[in-house]
C-alpha cells in the first residue's frame, strides 16, 4: 500500500496514523527500518529481501576446490579455538597454585598444589593430539598457558630447593604429567565413554591425510587403536624463557611477604637470602643475548624483571638499616621510588 | 654448602640456543632478502602486462618465466634449509615473500604461462594449490611431517593478489581493445568471489584480505557494465 512515497505533509501523517494496524496484519514478527517521517522503509525491489543463504547454491567450476580449502581451514580453526579454550584453564589453575604456594609450602599446600596439578594433567592430555610434529609451533600463541605452568613449576622448585629448574627438567615434568592425565582419562574413557578431543588427529603417518577431510572428529575411533605410547606435550625454550621471567614477579612477592610475616629475609641460615638468588637471577637474564624472535616481549618482560629485583634489594636494604626497629608485620613502601610499574603482567 | 641458585652450565646451554637461534635467522633473513630481490624483479615485469595487447603476451610471458626460475632456485635453497628446523617456527618470516611468489607464477599461468607438455598453457588458467606445489617442487598441507610446505593460507593469499591485479587489467584490457578479456576475468573473479564466499573465515588476516574481492568484483562489473551499456560485448559471451 505505501510503496509511493506519499506527495504531502498532510497525507503522512494519516498514513502514520494507520501504521499500528498495518503492523499487526504484516509482520508482525520482526522490526523493520522506517524512514525519516515514521513508514516502513521499502528497498528498491519490494520489501527487504531475506538474509543470503550461507552457501550459495550456484556452483561452478572452482567450488569443490573452495570445498576442500574450506575443510582444511576449519579443521585448523578448530583446533586452535580447542586448544585456546583449554590453555585458558590451565592458566587459571597455574595462577592459583602459585597464588598458593606463596606464603609456605606446608603439608595442606603442597596437596592442594597436587590436586591442581592432577587437574592440569588431564587438560595437558586432551590438548597433546593437536600439537604433535608440525602442529607444536603452529599452535605456540595458543599454548601462552605452558609459560604459566612453567612460572608454578619453577616457583614450586624454588621455594623446595632454592635452585632454578632447568629446562630439560621442565619438559620432563611437564611430559609426565601429560602422561599421567593420559592414564588417567583413559581409565575414565572405559566406563564413562568420554569423548577424546580429536582423537584421529594424531599424526600416526600417512593417515592424517585422509583423516581430516571428514569433518567431525569421530569420538569412537580412539578404541580402535589401542595406543601403547600416550602423546606427550612438549615444552619450547620460550616457554622455558618467559615462565622464568614470570619466576621473579613471584620471588619478588615471595620475598616481600614473607619478610613481612617472619621479621627475616627468606632464605637458607646463615648462607644465601632471596636477595642475593634474585640478583643472580637478575645477572643471568641480562648476560643473555637478547633473543631474537621476539625482541618486545623480551624486553618488557626483562624490564619488569629489573623492577623486581630493584624491590627486593631495597627490601634488604631496609632490612639491614631498620630491621630491628620495625615491628613484626610490617611493609616496607615498595612503590616510593618505582611509582606506578605493576608486577603483574 | 647448599647448591648455587643457577647452575653455571645452564647458563652456557641457554646462551648457546640463543646465538644458534639468532644465526638461523640471520641465514634464513639472507635467502628470504634474495627472494625478496627475485620476487619483485618478476613483479615489475608483472605490471607490463597492462600496457601489452594479448599478441605480445608470449614474449612478455617468457619474461616473466625466466624471473620465476630464479624465484624457484631461491625457494628450493629457503625449502633445503628450512626443513631442517621446526616450520611453524619460523614460517612467518617469509610467509610475505612466499605469498608474492605464489601470486607471480598464479598469475602468469593464468595468463597463458608455466605451460608444460602435458598442459599448455592458456588464458584464464587457475592452478590449484597442488599444481603450485609442483611448481616449486615443495609438498602443500603438509601435516604428517615438520618440513618446508606451502599453506592453504599462503595459497589464498597468493590468489586474492592476483583478483586485485586482474581486476586491473579488466580495466587496461578494454583500454587496449581486448573486450573479450575483460568479460572473461569478470567471470573468473566473480566464481572465485563465490569461492571465498563459502570460507568460514576468522578474524585474521584472511577475511581481512577476502574482504578486498567484492571491492575486484565491483570493479570488474562496473568495466562489463560499460561494454555491453555500449553492445560491446562480444557476441558469443552476450547470453
Amino acid at each position: 500500500m505505501d510503496e509511493a512515497p506519499p506527495p504531502k505533509r498532510a497525507k503522512i501523517v494519516s498514513e502514520d496514523i494507520a501504521k499500528p494496524i498495518d503492523n499487526s496484519i504484516g509482520n508482525t514478527m520482526s522490526g523493520f527500518k522506517r524512514d525519516r517521517h515514521g513508514n516502513e522503509k521499502r528497498f528498491n525491489n519490494g520489501p527487504r529481501p531475506a538474509p543470503k543463504p550461507k552457501v550459495a547454491v550456484v556452483r561452478n567450476a572452482y567450488t569443490p576446490m573452495f570445498e576442500q580449502l574450506r575443510n582444511e581451514l576449519d579443521a585448523h580453526h578448530d583446533r586452535r579455538d580447542r586448544l585456546g579454550k583449554v590453555s585458558r584453564d590451565v592458566t587459571g589453575l597455574s595462577k592459583k597454585i602459585v597464588r598458593t604456594i606463596n606464603p609456605d609450602l606446608p603439608p595442606q599446600i603442597q596437596a592442594e598444589v597436587d590436586s591442581r596439578l592432577a587437574e592440569i594433567s588431564k587438560l595437558l592430555a586432551t590438548m597433546a593430539p593437536d600439537v604433535q610434529g608440525i602442529n607444536r609451533y603452529r599452535y605456540s600463541r595458543s599454548l601462552m598457558c605452558l609459560e604459566e605452568l612453567a612460572e608454578a613449576l619453577t616457583f614450586a622448585h624454588y621455594l623446595k630447593t632454592q635452585t632454578l629448574l632447568k629446562p630439560d627438567e621442565l619438559s620432563a615434568f611437564v611430559e609426565e604429567l601429560t602422561r599421567k592425565g593420559a592414564a588417567v582419562s583413559e581409565e575414565k574413557d572405559e566406563d564413562k565413554d568420554e569423548p577424546m578431543p580429536d582423537a584421529g588427529n594424531t599424526p600416526v603417518p600417512a593417515s592424517g591425510e585422509q583423516e581430516t577431510t571428514s569433518d567431525d572428529p569421530k569420538p569412537t575411533e580412539k578404541e580402535e587403536q589401542p595406543k601403547p605410547e600416550p602423546l606427550i606435550m612438549s615444552t619450547t625454550e620460550d616457554d622455558y624463557f618467559y615462565g622464568v621471567f614470570d619466576l621473579s614477579g613471584e620471588m619478588m612477592r615471595f620475598a616481600t611477604t614473607s619478610t613481612a610475616l617472619t621479621g627475616k629475609m627468606a632464605g637458607a641460615e646463615d648462607e644465601r637470602t632471596i636477595v642475593e638468588d634474585m640478583h643472580e637471577l637478575g645477572s643471568f637474564f641480562e648476560m643473555l643475548p637478547g633473543k631474537a624472535g621476539d625482541r618486545k616481549q623480551w624486553e618488557k618482560k626483562l624490564d619488569v624483571m629489573r623492577q623486581s629485583v630493584r624491590k627486593v634489594e631495597r627490601l634488604g636494604y631496609d632490612r639491614k638499616i631498620r630491621g630491628s626497629e620495625r615491628p613484626q608485620g610490617w611493609v616496607p613502601d615498595l612503590t616510593a621510588d618505582q611509582p606506578g610499574e605493576d608486577e603483574e603482567l | 654448602m647448599a647448591p648455587p641458585m643457577i647452575d653455571p652450565a645452564l647458563f652456557d646451554q641457554l646462551k648457546d640456543n640463543i646465538e644458534k637461534d639468532s644465526s638461523i635467522r640471520k641465514d634464513l633473513e639472507q635467502i628470504i632478502e634474495e627472494l625478496n630481490q627475485n620476487v619483485s624483479y618478476t613483479q615489475g615485469v608483472l605490471t607490463k602486462i597492462h600496457s601489452t595487447s594479448r599478441s605480445k603476451y608470449p614474449a612478455l610471458l617468457s619474461q616473466v618465466e625466466s624471473g620465476i626460475k630464479k624465484e624457484l632456485d631461491t625457494t628450493t635453497r629457503l625449502a633445503q634449509f628450512a626443513s631442517q628446523y621446526p616450520y611453524y617456527k619460523y614460517n612467518y618470516k617469509w610467509g610475505r615473500t612466499l605469498q608474492d611468489a605464489i601470486a607471480t607464477v598464479l598469475l602468469c599461468a593464468w595468463l597463458g604461462g608455466m605451460g608444460s607438455d602435458s598442459k599448455p598453457g592458456e588464458v584464464g588458467r587457475l592452478l590449484t594449490l597442488e599444481e603450485v606445489g609442483e611448481v616449486f617442487g615443495a609438498p602443500v598441507n603438509l601435516k604428517d611431517r615438520d618440513a618446508f610446505h606451502i599453506t592453504i593460507e599462503e595459497y589464498l593469499l597468493a590468489l586474492i593478489s592476483v583478483v586485485e591485479d586482474l581486476s586491473r587489467l579488466a580495466m587496461n584490457s578494454v583500454t587496449l581493445g581486448d573486450t573479450e578479456l575483460a568479460v572473461q576475468i569478470s567471470g573468473f573473479i566473480k566464481d572465485l568471489h563465490g569461492g571465498f564466499q563459502m570460507l568460514n573465515l576468522k578474524n585474521d588476516i584472511l577475511r581481512k584480505r577476502v574482504d578486498s574481492v567484492k571491492y575486484a568484483v565491483k570493479k570488474v562489473e562496473d568495466v562489463v557494465y560499460d561494454l555491453s551499456l555500449r553492445n560491446l560485448i562480444p557476441a558469443k559471451e552476450a547470453q
